[in-house]
This record gives C-alpha cells, structure tokens and sequence, in this order.
C-alpha cells in the first residue's frame, strides 16, 4: 500500500463532436448481408413448416466427482462414503457423491481393488436408441449389486447374456477412453470369490 | 431421506376447500402442423370455457381467474424459453401472474397441485392450470434422446438414451420378484389402446390383442413399442375455484384433493427402507415380502414417490381403502410396466399381489371374467399408452377426464360426432360409452415422473 501512488484525477480529453468513422461511412452505405443459411421450408399444407438446423457443444463439468472418471481412466472404481461416525449411512457411493445426503458432511473417497466382481440385479436389452447412441445395438445394460455399496449402479455387460443373479467382474476402457461413465463395464465371471 | 421426523410427515391441509369445475383439452398427435403451440393453448382454454356448461358467459368466467399455473416438461422440446409468456399474453390473461412448472411426467398434476394452492391460500378465487408439449420439433429417436435427459446425465443417460430402457430393467426384476408374466403387461395395453379407441383426442387407439402386444417391434427388452406411451403434441386445461365460485359457475363442481411425493432420479441410489402404510394395510402384509436375499423396498419393483403421495393424500382426502372408494383411477401408464407397478403404490392390491387388479378385472370398465363393470376401472381415457403423453399436459387432461366422468360427461365429451369432426376423425360406427354409473363419488389421477422422481396423486369428489 506505501507504493501506491495518490489518486490524481484524470483529466477528461475534450469533447469531440461525434464523427462516423470512414469503416462506419462505408458500412451504411453498403445494405446488411445475410450470414447466415436459407431456412429450408419443410412443408406449407397444411400450415408452413420451416427447418431450423444447429449444432451446439456444452461444457460440462465433473465437479468434486472428477476423481471418479479420472479413476476409470487408471481402471479403478472409485467410490465416496460418509467418514461421519454419528452418520446412519456408512455404504459406499457408486455413483459417489461429493456431501452425505444424510448428515451433509462431506464425502471420503475409496479405490474398490480390483478384480471388482458384483452380481447382476436386473438388466435389459436395449434394441431401439436415441439419438446419439455411443454403443452398438442391442446392446446388455445391466444393474449390478457390488458389496459394500448402498447403491447399485447401472452399466452395460460387454459379452454374454445376462440374468438376475449372474457374478460379473468390472473391467475398464483405458484405451481411448470416452471419458464417461462408458468407460466402466461388466463382463461374465467364473473365478473364485 | 429414509427415516422421517414428525413434520416430514405432516399431512397437507387447505386453509379453505378447492374446487374443480371444468376442463379442457386439444385432441393429440404425433405431428401437428395445422397449430402453433399457443394456438393449441387458446384451443383448450375455449374448450374449457365454452364447453362445460358454465352458468356465466365464457369471457365472464375468464374475469374471474386471477392466476395461472403452466405445465411444460421440457423447453428442449418447445425450443422456446419462457413459453408461459407467450402462451398467457396469447390467451389474453396479461398482467395476471403466472408460474411455469417443471416436474418431469409430474408437471400437470403440479400444475394442478400448483394453481390448487394459489386458491387454498387465498392467493386466487378462480386459477386456471394449463399444460402442454410441442414434441415434433424433432424427429423421434431426437425426442428420445431429450427424453433420456431426464435421467441421470452423468451416470444414466449414456447407458440408454431412451427413456423404456430405464423402465425395462424394473419390468425384468418385477416379473422376477413377483412371478408376472409378460401376458400381464400386455393385457394393460390391450385395454389402454382399446378405451382410446372411444376416445376423438386419441393418439394411439387400437383394437389389439395380447399376441400384438407381445409381437410388436421390442424398444428395450421385454418392452415392445405397443407397451410405450406416445410422443405428443397438445394441450389440456383446468378450472380451479374456491367453494362459492365454483358453485355459482356450476351445479357439479368437484373437490379436489392432491399431494406429491418425490425419490432420486437414479434407481441406483434408492436405499431400502420399511414400507410406508396405507390406511387399510398392516405391518403383516409385508414382513416376508422384503427378507428375500437383495430385496429392497422400493427397490426396482415400486416407485416411492407414488406411495408417499398417496399414503399423504388418503389421509388429506379420508380415504380408508382405494379399491372400495374410488370409483375410477387415471394412472400414468407411459409403460405397461408403470402402470403395473403403481397399483401397489396407490394400494389397488398389496404390494406383490399387483397383477391382480388386471388379472381380476377389477381393472376394466367390463370385467371380462363376470360381464359386469369393473369394481374401480382404470384409463378410460385411453391413458398414455392409448391417448396421449403431450409431457407438460397430461396430469390436466388426467384430471379433465376424471372430472367430465364424476359429472357424467364422457359421452359429451367423448361421443358428440362434431368433437370427432373437429379433429379430422370420424366416430366410430362401433363407438361404446365408457362412462362410469351414476353413482360414482370419487376418482383418483398419479401425475408421475422421472422413472418416479416426482408424483403427485389427485383425488375428485362429486360434490352435489
């Protein structure tokens, strides 16, 4: 603060008249162009029907649940749990959360070690998608029941036929991953517990 | 939250007695370029206005509404933000106020819930609920996707981008848990799509049987596109008034009763947690249901939402036991499988026993067991399977038709050729009245959405 110099007003440049510049001189004479597409008319009975195409990006953030999808990149799952021993609720979180809805103390995270194995809790084939479909159909989506978890997250089975009651093991997309919760899945386990 | 503390569990109370005394509603369909959405608003409203045997002219019965409450599901969909102004400035209801509601599936019925407190509370005399949804802006697997946004976008809607791959998981487990057969399911929509044949606004009517059902294309397994709700564009309106209003605009005005519940967006994150208790049912009925290894309640099987709703409204409303005291139910039956699973949450039959309703034939306006009319029909209207699902209108037009059936109106409604006319249909030579016996005293509608994050369950009662 000692350095900071005292105030000193400015002192104001006098009024000019306003001038249009020779750009703006030019621009007026030159009529507004149209930038952007022809609308396509789609129909006109029984009333017209225009088209109106887009494109858009939105920018979303993972929040405090980064670590979840940076663990699926190292091909760990990753959950919270409530580290607040008064806390009814002592499970783990998948899909975690970053405050208890509890007691809203905030959330501690785990690595579940790996082989991750779990036990399909229902499923369904999806044959018919929206737009914008990442995986190829039909393809298994299937919840599955992990131990320890209050939840039971939903994903997909990368081979194999599902029933209620089937012992998966969680396996990652590490290479090219999407970034999403995609890169996570479930595959047919046989081994040992 | 899992465990309640006592104001949790207050029930609802209207510092004063509501009131619905007339509908009205736009036929539905899938693509609807004569209209431009508050075009199909303005229609509505006339309807509601002009139709319902008020006893003041129409643009004296508007000089009565103070307040608006809109439903819209999904502005993705109209492509138009702040679409309540331009549908209020539309109907000419400026410098009233308004307020847009968002409750997925639910918004109707919060519409309703809405424009209902604004009278209870004095805020408004007369409210009008209106509600809509304008979804062929897009092509249809497009309007899938935006219906998929209403899951989970960071853990859900990637893993299904169609809203009955969210439902189908819930149907593979109920069918497992309790031992339902898919003919169960199709039978629902055997029934849906047959009363939205009797219906001039219906979007998907049809005279199918089970073996349609089940051989039609499958949209995530075991879900067949028969088994899915439209994808619609209309609109519906309500008339909600305090006790003396209503009764100068109508000898059959209708008391209205209505609550809501919620649960998480993700099915995932349901914890289980002791069934809460309708008035006619006792810890008993339960205490095996949920020792089963995995089992959870609500789990996959049954939507919590729905039950708090109902488990508050039963109570607002005194109702002892649904089965014997409501004479008609409209049920949010955008998949077969909902509409199965509710049957336990608003306490048709015990969770569990739910394909009894159907099976009975408790569940049809004629039980085909007996020939004779079923003890509590369900989706007369053709519901949402049948009828229509323009999102933001439905839980409106749902309690339209639960209040045209109370006044003995559906064949006013339903079976005047100049409705069927108006709408570019003919009326069928073999058209059937669905109204219910005079005698009915109360109906009930579930406004529902999310694969149950939010439902309101209404109640009307004949109050002449």
């Amino acid at each position: 603060m000692a350095n900071q110099k005292p105030l000193q007003k400015k002192k104001r440049p006098p009024k000019k008249k306003f001038q249009m510049g020779k750009k703006a001189q030019e621009k007026k004479e030159t009529p507004i162009k149209l930038i952007g597409q022809v609308t396509k008319i789609r129909q006109t009975d029984p009333a017209t029907v225009i088209e109106w195409p887009r494109s858009i990006t939105h920018i979303h953030t993972y929040g405090k649940l980064s670590p979840f999808f940076e663990g699926l990149r190292k091909g760990e799952l990753l959950d919270t749990h409530c580290p607040n021993e008064r806390c009814p609720e002592n499970r783990l979180w998948i899909p975690p959360r970053a405050h208890c809805p509890d007691c809203h103390t905030e959330m501690v995270w785990k690595t579940l070690p790996n082989p991750v194995i779990g036990r399909i809790y229902t499923f369904t084939e999806v044959v018919y998608a929206g737009t914008g479909v990442e995986l190829s159909t039909p393809y298994w989506q299937v919840d599955v029941e992990i131990p320890g978890l209050a939840t039971i997250p939903k994903s997909y089975l990368l081979y194999g036929k599902p029933y209620i009651g089937m012992r998966v093991k969680a396996e990652f997309r590490t290479k090219n991953p999407t970034n999403t919760v995609l890169d996570y899945y479930w595959v047919p386990y046989e081994g040992s517990l | 939250m899992i465990t309640f503390k006592e104001g949790n569990l207050r029930i609802p109370k209207w510092n004063r007695r509501v009131f619905v005394v007339a509908g009205g509603t736009t036929a539905y369909r899938k693509y609807f370029p004569e209209y431009k959405l508050e075009e199909l608003v303005m229609l509505a409203f006339k309807n509601l206005l002009e139709d319902n045997d008020l006893k003041m002219d129409p643009l004296e019965v508007k000089g009565l509404i103070n307040y608006a409450a809109y439903g819209e599901f999904a502005d993705h969909f109209q492509d138009q933000l702040l679409c309540e102004a331009k549908v209020h400035d539309y109907l000419g209801l400026d410098p009233l106020y308004n307020m847009g509601i968002k409750t997925g599936g639910a918004t109707g019925g919060s519409a309703v819930l809405n424009a209902a407190m604004a009278v209870a509370s004095g805020y408004a005399n007369v409210a009008l609920a209106a509600g809509w949804e304008r979804m062929d802006e897009v092509d249809t697997r497009t309007g899938n996707f935006y219906i998929s946004t209403a899951a989970c976008k960071d853990f859900e809607t990637r893993l299904g981008r169609i809203y009955s791959s969210y439902y189908a998981p819930m149907a593979n487990r109920f069918a497992w848990a309790f031992n339902v057969s898919e003919i169960t399911r199709a039978k629902i929509a055997v029934k849906n799509h047959l009363y939205a044949y009797y219906s001039p606004y219906s979007q998907q009517p049809g005279k199918y049987t089970v073996e349609d059902v089940l051989n039609s294309p499958m949209s995530a397994y075991p879900l067949r596109f028969l088994e899915c709700c439209a994808m619609s564009v209309g609109a519906a309106a309500v008339l909600i008034c305090d006790e003396e209003t209503a009764f100068k605009l109508t000898d059959r005005p209708c008391e209205l009763f209505i609550c809501g519940g919620t649960h998480t967006l993700r099915v995932a994150d349901r914890r289980h947690m002791e069934v809460p208790l309708l008035p006619h049912e006792t810890p008993d009925m339960y205490k095996d249901l949920y020792s089963k290894e995995g089992a959870r309640y609500p789990g996959f099987e049954s939507f919590l939402a729905s039950r708090f709703a109902a488990w508050l409204v039963y109570r607002m409303a005194g109702i002892q036991n649904p089965l014997e005291d409501l004479d008609l139910v409209e049920l949010h039956d955008a998949f077969t499988i909902s509409d199965l699973q509710t049957y336990g949450d608003i306490g048709l039959r015990p969770y569990g026993q739910e394909q009894d309703y159907i099976e009975s034939g408790d569940a049809y306006y004629i039980n085909p067991n007996t020939g004779k009319p079923g003890k509590c029909p369900s989706n007369l209207s053709g519901g949402l399977i049948g009828t229509m699902h323009a999102v933001g209108a439905t839980g409106i037009f749902q309690c339209a038709e639960c209040l045209w059936q109370l006044q003995q109106k559906y064949d006013k409604f339903h079976g005047d050729p100049k409705i069927w006319k108006k709408w570019g249909k003919e009326k069928p030579a073999d058209w059937q009245s669905l109204q219910i016996p005079e005698k009915s005293r109360q109906a009930l509608w579930v406004s529902h959405a999310g694969v149950g994050s939010h439902v309101t369950v209404g109640i009307l009662r004949k109050s002449w």
